[in-house]
């Protein structure tokens, strides 16, 4: 709910429909648009922040229509981004086809690989899907070790597009910029769509979604292929970003901070997943930069430098689960709220 | 090859054990408070890691005492602070923040006594024994002997013990049992304490054989495919399932690993979960869930 200033009625199906409905939040959006376009200017050399940020957004968008939205849990999307990373690896390595080409491709074929993963879905649910994902993640990974030959490491060719090579972090900016805001769009617009309501049908009670004559098997199976098209989005920018992959950058860790991110971002929210990972990403950035001083403060800390990382994330996990269980999303909207009223307490 | 399957019969067994008592205290947890601890595993490790560096100060069987202490303390914390507050929240809130737990757990066991094997000093016999012409480390034979002891223990407690009564009462029928008096805060805190211990005392027993390391956290994976095996919540399901995925380990994943895929072995768990989901989503003695509109 937010509060409209009077006198501002929606007229219109237009109106009605619009994503950015009051011109607080179109300004709003403008800013933070024209903010993330010029943040060359202002990130300096925490652009690559940015980047990885973006990515991991876009690969969260497409967990949060796949939990948030339909309900299925899945604790194996890191799998389907490593999925797309080295089928874009492959297809730009060793069929040297050009980035245009090689992203969609291989987030098609990430895509098979989530229908395929979905099909069970029908028959096992909540933890056991859980269960069954955080296996599949495990299989995953163990496949591609041996299928890369040990060592699981691969280089993919720099992104080239049009004839133009991008080489510096700045410059990849833009491309994972581009695809950022098309997922997020994308997102945002699908949920409001007949697939959409089908999926939070489902997620809401699947038997009597499909009395209702939603199929259930079609929109599971969509859900997981969608998210997995995400991840396969996610995965080849990822490849491309880095480009020297290894397995070990998809590990169940990468999948536990994935549901990490949408459920600090907020689960229902659309600006959950980005939300969420710039949490993640800034919170272990902030940290390696934190460490060293903190270890000349305490030098008894010496031991615990490395693993600083996983005890303050996952204090910060509990901590904010247990004050806010809605997530980011939902502390902003209060924070909104209680702004709006000021001064009265209603 | 029929030396092997003798030798991986009785080697699974002795490590099957161990897995019995991890899925135990996870399944414990499960049937009474509802909540999937994927952070069973750092558990573990954390009687694994307080144990031995206890060791080094008092004699081993008061550090196991102490660490049996120690456990059940971490149990009543984590009930208290991060479960209690959280109680009738989504599943998927649930799960992360166990998971969370697992990292704060892990992070503070590396953290402070460092990621390299360590190994206890000798307190049992070492060598190796021979059960009816097949070699076994003694280590295991005791570890073994120590798992189904505690597990006689356990179903005794729950069988005639008050609180283990009231325990089973409220795994039952979290309702009817409040009604009749049962204090379900005092059941799920019991129920931390004892999953925190089942796997503390696995820790210990897993790690007299094979040592110390942050990898001992995986085992929490093993207890979860038995777990799966078995029934979620069925807790006879969860030790006959240890036992299973203890001796499917050593016989199937052994021979894979050693005569078709290097590294199979490891991922044995896995490919058992995934097939026992297939096949029967609530596992050989859990209820199967009907479903009503």
């Amino acid at each position: 709910m937010s509060l409209r200033p009077s006198g501002d009625f929606k007229t219109t199906y237009v109106q009605d429909m619009a994503i950015l409905d009051t011109r607080f939040y179109r300004i709003g959006f403008g800013v933070l648009l024209a903010g993330l376009v010029l943040a060359p200017l202002w990130a300096g050399r925490y652009i690559f922040l940015l980047n990885t940020i973006g990515i991991y957004a876009v690969g969260a968008c497409g967990l949060a229509l796949l939990t948030g939205f339909t309900g299925q849990i899945s604790l194996g999307h890191a799998a389907f981004m490593a999925i797309g990373a080295y089928s874009s690896a492959f297809l730009s390595q060793a069929l040297r086809l050009p980035f245009v080409v090689a992203l969609p491709v291989a987030s098609f074929i990430t895509f098979l690989f989530g229908i395929v993963v979905g099909l069970p879905s029908l028959r096992i649910k909540g933890l056991y899907l859980a269960i069954a994902t955080l296996a599949f993640q495990f299989l995953t990974e163990y496949a591609l070790i041996h299928a890369t030959g040990g060592i699981g490491a691969t280089t993919v060719p720099p992104v080239s597009v049009g004839g133009w090579t991008v080489r510096t972090d700045r410059q990849f900016y833009y491309v994972v910029l581009v695809l950022w805001v098309a997922a997020g769009v994308f997102a945002a617009n699908l949920v409001r769509s007949r697939i959409g309501l089908a999926f939070m049908a489902v997620r809401d009670r699947d038997y009597a979604a499909q009395v209702l004559g939603i199929h259930l098997l079609y929109y599971k199976a969509l859900a997981f292929g969608i998210a997995a098209f995400y991840a396969g989005v996610a995965g080849s920018l990822w490849a491309h970003y880095n480009r020297l992959i290894t397995t070990e950058q998809f590990n169940v860790g990468a999948s536990i901070d994935y549901v990490a991110m949408i459920v600090i971002g907020g689960l229902t929210s659309a600006w959950g997943p980005h939300l969420g990972s710039a949490f993640v990403w800034i919170l272990s950035q902030g940290l390696r930069i934190i460490a060293p001083t903190v270890l000349t403060v305490f030098p008894a800390f010496g031991k615990i430098a490395t693993p600083l990382r996983e005890i303050v994330f996952g204090v910060t996990l509990i901590a904010l689960l247990i004050w806010e269980p809605g997530g980011l999303a939902m502390l902003l909207r209060k924070l909104k709220r209680k702004l709006d009223l000021w001064p009265f307490a209603y | 090859m029929k030396e092997f399957i003798l030798s991986g019969l009785v080697n699974g067994l002795a490590v099957g054990s161990i897995y019995a008592l991890i899925a135990l205290g996870f399944a414990l947890l499960y049937k009474s408070t509802k909540i999937l601890n994927l952070a069973h595993g750092e558990l573990v490790l954390f009687g694994g890691y307080l144990a031995i560096a206890l060791t080094q100060f008092v004699p081993f069987a008061l550090a196991v005492v102490l660490t049996l202490l120690a456990a059940a303390l971490l149990g009543f914390t984590v009930e208290r602070v991060i479960m209690r507050p959280l109680f009738g929240q989504p599943l998927l809130s649930v799960i992360i923040v166990t998971l969370a737990l697992g990292y704060v757990v892990r992070g503070l066991m590396v953290g402070i006594w460092g990621g390299s094997t360590r190994n206890f000093p000798a307190a049992l016999p070492g060598g190796t024994l021979r059960i009816a012409g097949i070699p076994i480390q003694s280590v295991g034979v005791y570890s073994a002997a120590t798992a189904a002891c505690l597990l006689l223990v356990f179903w005794l407690f729950f069988r005639y013990s008050l609180v283990g009564i009231a325990m089973r009462a409220a795994a039952n029928e979290q309702l009817t049992a409040s009604t009749l008096g049962v204090s379900l805060r005092r059941v799920f805190a019991y129920a931390w304490a004892f999953a925190s211990m089942a796997g503390a005392v696995g820790g210990i027993l897993l790690g007299l054989w094979l040592g110390v390391n942050f990898a001992l956290g995986f085992v929490g994976l093993k207890a979860l495919a038995a777990v799966i095996l078995g029934g979620l919540d069925s807790i006879p399901g969860a030790i006959l399932g240890g036992f299973a995925i203890g001796i499917i380990e050593t016989i199937a994943g052994g021979y894979i690993d050693a005569n078709i895929i290097y590294g199979f072995k490891d991922i044995t768990a896995f490919v058992v979960i995934l097939l026992v989901l297939l096949v029967r989503p609530y596992g050989l003695f859990g209820t199967e869930h009907v479903e009503r509109l």
